[in-house]
């Protein structure tokens, strides 16, 4: 607790699913369903999962881009779950976040120079003299010829564009950048250059990562940390090193075991998950994940889990722990 | 190779398809050869716009304007393709040769239900009954592991996950037992344990029925599961061609040694990602010589101005590249710290 | 941006909208020297004659009329109505030319105007959404109900005779369909991920309207709003033939086409007699609708998706 930057207790967002003429609410999509944990200072947090299982929301949660159902978020040790709109733009400049797609994230009507600068603007931070000049820099910092600065995003290709986004979120000088699925849509010889990037900047301006990605390569090969998420729920964080070697939540281990390999000697026992995810409308009861786990028990449909401590950093939920 | 004794159910030779398009010529597809034996996988690998999807179209004759094959040879059981009417290409389609599309939610039919849509393959080439289509259909959704198919058999698209669909697009495919398979990025859109699933199905499958399969991806790890050969392709070219362990092992070709440094991976600890500089070029403007040139950490004087030729360098190991020698030397390094982590 | 204009230069309906536009903004221009005025007021219709009934093109100017102007002390700068006169001996071609101005004017500010109404009201419903756009939605709706020839005949009964009454009345009922557009694309490009990039960044809920939603959004309302302008002289146009638009002798197209209402049928065994009455008005109205429209077309085309990344 004492480094965290960032740390969440309880956190949790429902969308309210309207149906007919009356838009009335007719039920809730739990998204994100009481999570907690830390981000430390100067670290990458991996959060990975499959589609749907809330790691947009709760990034954009815990940014305030979506307004938490309840559950705190702090800080540097200041709440800033329920602050006003006007108290969080303070807050705006330390915390940034790069999305997935290079396409929709840039304003196609935007010279790349206002795209960059805008933050400077938004909060009044130099001339626009320097600013420019600190648009010049970024550019050249991200990879990108400066001179470029007056072209708008459809001139560039998609790794381009991610590098514009980051230099965007770089602006700020903030202390902490989410990266949503930053370098998914990205072809591989790209991919490596962004994430060797990303791993460049965190060094040279101490940035924190929360870096979510549904690839457990590209996590295992950035983080320090790993949390895992199924239907909402955090279902195992731990660091790295002691993830990747002792994986106990069944899920991760699934997930793990699933990952294609390019390599074809490599050979492994994978363990196919019967069925589909469940609706985050109405997941089962218990531990969501127990339809499809091998080692079901009794109990498992009845309690749900907590997130337990069992070593040093080592989280899970499972009631086989 | 052992395939030289195998059947060879489709031969691309010097297969060229381009784009006229107002801006100029785009050529998508440049000159690709490869052949496909009975019941082996071959992987179609490749960056984002290299050709894979059109070569794709192309084998199936399914251009539009102002895409056209405007040379090569598509040989399929010994007859050229692209020598049939489209009369003769529709007995062909879905029948002998199958394809499985990346979305398949935009590739099914919304307004049918998943077993019409299935069923209309069987009563086209088979002249089947809509009892006796059904029943196959029935039969075909349980063995791609869908669960209750009576059921599932009246549903629309939409009532289906994106893994139920996929599958529901390999029970179609199958439906008339084609001889040769196209996928083209079929697990791409879903999420790695349902991609586990799928892939784990068509292997399984592959075996029962004895298709080939043309698999597409950009997906190393994926095409280290599922192909026996692969062809990797750059700029509407391929550049290497040869069986799945040397491609992965001694890689010959610059750039499929640049990607297989550049991919983050699983089964090891990597230190730090190697990359490969600058970009696809635009197909409009590929540079002299090499495509990969300017991106080629191993380019010489000769690269920037002469194209290399597909030569056969080692025993069916085919590469177009003047540097092989080198390549080889440095892949070598690297190939020794992959084995020991697989042994690990 | 060349091969565009290079597009559009090829483009029959284009270019023949884009010269009729031409015409008529040269028409509107060099008004005093193609029909130059005698009164004080241009838009004045000079009479030609004491007459009731509308006399054919190329009638010369009645003698007790050139009386009048003489003993006023105006010269006599046309002698000729060359495409007639309209009932009560107005020039047609004075005013029709003078109508120009006036169409424009009706066009340009009843569309402005009710473009920016409908622009923020539509903007700030879709960007707050809640409340603030159940309450705006409704009143537009209220607004759409009421038909808006009626509207708009009622509301000027009320303010009195008079073209700025006519284009009050225009832009009263005129704002709901931009308020819609713009409301409709607004909510679907709020969505979009670099709205949400602004928003991380601190950015001010009007900074994000004024900088990225509307210029993203504005040009299917900038299309729409261009093919109104000739719909709007038409309808002033309209409320001029029921009686409640420009004052008597106003230089306008409505009043023009208003003055023809007794004489469009012709007299006993002489059908269409007084053909030139309703024909010069009509196809003065007919083309600038039409001008309207192709321009619209055009910038349609301009701004289709496929076309865009060129821009
Ligand atoms: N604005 C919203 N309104 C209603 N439901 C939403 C909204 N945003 C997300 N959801 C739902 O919340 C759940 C979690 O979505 P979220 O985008 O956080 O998932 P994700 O883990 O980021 O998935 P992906 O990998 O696909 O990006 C999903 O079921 C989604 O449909
Ligand atoms: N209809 C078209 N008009 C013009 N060019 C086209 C058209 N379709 C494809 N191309 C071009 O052909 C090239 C190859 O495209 P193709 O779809 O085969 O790529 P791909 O390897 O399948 O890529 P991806 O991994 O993105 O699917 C691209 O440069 C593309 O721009
Ligand atoms: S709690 Fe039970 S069902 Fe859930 S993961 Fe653990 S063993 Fe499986
Ligand atoms: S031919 Fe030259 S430029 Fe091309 S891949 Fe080989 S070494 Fe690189
Ligand atoms: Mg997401
Ligand atoms: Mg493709």
């Amino acid at each position: 607790m004492n480094n965290s930057l960032i740390s969440i207790k309880n956190l949790v967002k429902y969308f309210p699913i309207k149906k007919g003429v009356f838009r009335s609410t007719v039920g809730w999509i739990k998204a994100v369903d009481k999570i907690s944990f830390d981000i430390y200072n100067g670290e990458t947090l991996g959060l990975v999962g499959e589609s749907g299982c809330g790691k947009s929301t709760t990034a954009l949660t815990i940014l305030r881009l979506e307004e938490p159902t309840s559950g705190e978020i702090f800080f540097q040790g200041e709440n800033i779950s329920s602050i006003n709109k006007k108290q969080m733009r303070k807050y705006r400049k330390d915390l940034q976040i790069i999305f997935q797609d290079p396409y929709s994230s840039l304003d196609p009507r935007m010279k790349i120079k206002n795209i960059i600068a805008e933050g400077l603007a938004a909060h009044n931070l130099l001339d626009s003299r320097t600013r420019v000049q600190k648009v010049g820099e970024l550019l050249e910092r991200v990879g990108i010829p400066p001179d470029y600065m007056d072209r708008f995003p459809h001139e560039f290709s998609g790794g381009q564009r991610q590098r514009i986004g980051i230099a965007r979120a770089l602006a700020l000088n903030p202390k902490m950048i989410i990266c949503d699925e930053a370098v998914s849509a990205l072809d591989v010889s790209i991919r490596s250059q962004i994430i060797n990037l990303f791993k460049e900047l965190q060094s040279e301006f101490n940035l924190t990562y929360l870096f979510i990605a549904h690839d457990l390569s590209v996590i295992k090969y950035i983080s320090d940390r790993v949390a895992v998420m199924y239907l909402g729920k955090i279902v195992e964080i731990a660091p790295k090193d002691i993830f990747f070697k002792n994986t106990l939540h069944p899920y991760a281990i699934a997930l793990v075991s699933a990952v294609p390999v390019p390599n074809p000697d490599f050979k492994r026992k994978r363990i196919l998950l019967p069925g589909d995810v469940p609706s985050p409308a109405n997941p089962p009861k218990g531990c969501r994940f127990h339809p499809r786990c091998q080692k079901v028990m009794e109990i498992c449909s009845q309690v749900e889990p907590e997130l337990k401590k069992l070593d040093k950093d080592h989280y899970v939920s499972c009631h086989l722990y | 190779m052992e395939n030289k004794n195998r059947d060879k159910v489709l031969e691309v030779k010097n297969l060229k398809t381009y784009f006229f398009t107002e801006d100029g010529i785009v050529k998508a597809v440049d000159g690709v050869d490869f052949e496909v034996y009975q019941g082996e996988t071959l992987g179609l690998v490749g960056e984002s716009g290299c050709g894979k999807s059109v070569t794709a179209f192309s084998i199936l004759k399914l251009l539009d304007y102002p895409g056209k094959t405007v040379e090569g040879q598509i040989l399929f059981k010994e007859d050229d393709l692209l020598k049939k009417s489209e009369e003769q290409m529709r007995k062909i389609r879905g029948k002998e040769i199958a394809m499985i599309f990346q979305e398949p939610m935009t590739s099914l039919n919304p307004v049918f239900t998943i077993g019409f849509q299935i069923a209309e393959s069987l009563k086209v080439h088979y002249k089947m009954s809509n009892l006796e289509a059904r029943k196959k259909v029935i039969e075909l959704l349980e063995k791609v592991g869908i669960p209750i198919p009576e059921q599932r058999v009246d549903e629309y698209p939409h009532q289906l996950s994106g893994g139920m669909r996929q599958r529901a697009m390999i029970a179609m495919a199958l439906a008339c037992d084609p001889v040769l398979l196209i996928a083209d990025e079929p697990t791409t859109s879903l999420d790695v344990t349902i991609q586990a699933q799928i892939l784990e199905l068509m292997k399984t499958l592959l075996k029962q029925f004895n298709s080939s399969l043309i698999m597409i991806t950009h997906d190393l790890g994926v095409i280290a599961e599922i192909a026996d050969r692969i062809a990797v392709m750059y700029a509407g070219k391929i550049v290497e061609y040869t069986d799945t362990r040397s491609i992965f092992f001694s890689p010959l070709h610059p750039y499929t040694f640049g990607l297989l440094t550049s991919i983050p991976r699983l089964d090891m600890e990597m230190e730090k990602l190697e990359s490969i500089p600058g970009v696809v070029p635009d197909p409009l403007h590929f540079p002299e010589g090499c495509k990969f040139h300017p991106r080629c950490g191993f380019a010489t004087e000769r690269c920037r101005k002469e194209e290399p030729s597909l030569l056969e360098i080692e025993n069916g190991h085919i590469v177009r590249c003047w540097q092989v020698d080198r390549v080889r030397e440095e892949a070598k390094k690297i190939a020794f710290t992959r084995r020991l982590a697989v042994v690990e | 941006m060349n091969r565009i204009i290079r597009k559009l230069l090829n483009n029959t309906a284009s270019l023949i909208g884009l010269l009729l536009l031409l015409v008529f903004i040269l028409i509107a221009v060099f008004a005093p020297y193609l029909a130059p005025p005698l009164f004080p007021d241009p838009y004045q219709i000079p009479r030609m004659s004491w007459d009731v009934e509308p006399q054919p093109p190329g009638f010369p100017m009645s003698d007790d009329m050139r009386f009048v102007y003489e003993s006023l002390g105006k010269p006599i700068t046309r002698d000729k109505a060359i495409f007639g006169t309209a009932q009560g001996g107005y020039d047609i071609f004075y005013g029709l030319i003078w109508g120009t101005r006036t169409a424009f004017r009706i066009g340009i500010i009843t569309v402005t105007l009710s473009m920016l109404i409908g622009v923020i009201l539509g903007s700030l419903s879709a960007y707050f959404g809640g409340w603030l756009d159940e309450l705006l939605m409704r009143i537009t709706d209220i607004f759409l109900s009421i038909p808006f020839l009626v509207a708009a005949m009622v509301l000027t009964t009320i303010l009195g005779r008079g073209l700025d009454k006519v284009m009050i009345a225009l832009v009263a009922f005129g704002w709901m369909g931009y308020a819609r557009v713009i409301r409709g694309s607004i909510l679907s490009t709020k969505e979009e991920v670099y709205v949400m990039a602004a928003k991380a960044l601190g950015v001010k809920d009007f900074r994000i309207i004024a900088f990225h939603l509307l210029p993203n959004t504005i040009f299917p309302v900038l299309v729409q709003a261009s093919m109104n302008i000739g719909s709007m002289v038409v309808t002033a146009a309209a409320l001029s033939f029921l009686g409640v638009g420009a004052p008597l002798g106003y230089a306008d197209w409505g009043q023009m086409v208003s003055f023809a209402r007794n004489w469009i049928i012709g007299s006993p065994g002489k059908a269409g007699e007084y053909w030139y009455a309703v024909f010069f008005p009509g196809i003065f109205i007919v083309l600038f609708v039409l001008s309207w429209n192709l321009v619209g077309d055009t910038l349609r085309d301009i701004l289709d998706p496929r076309l865009r990344g060129e821009l």
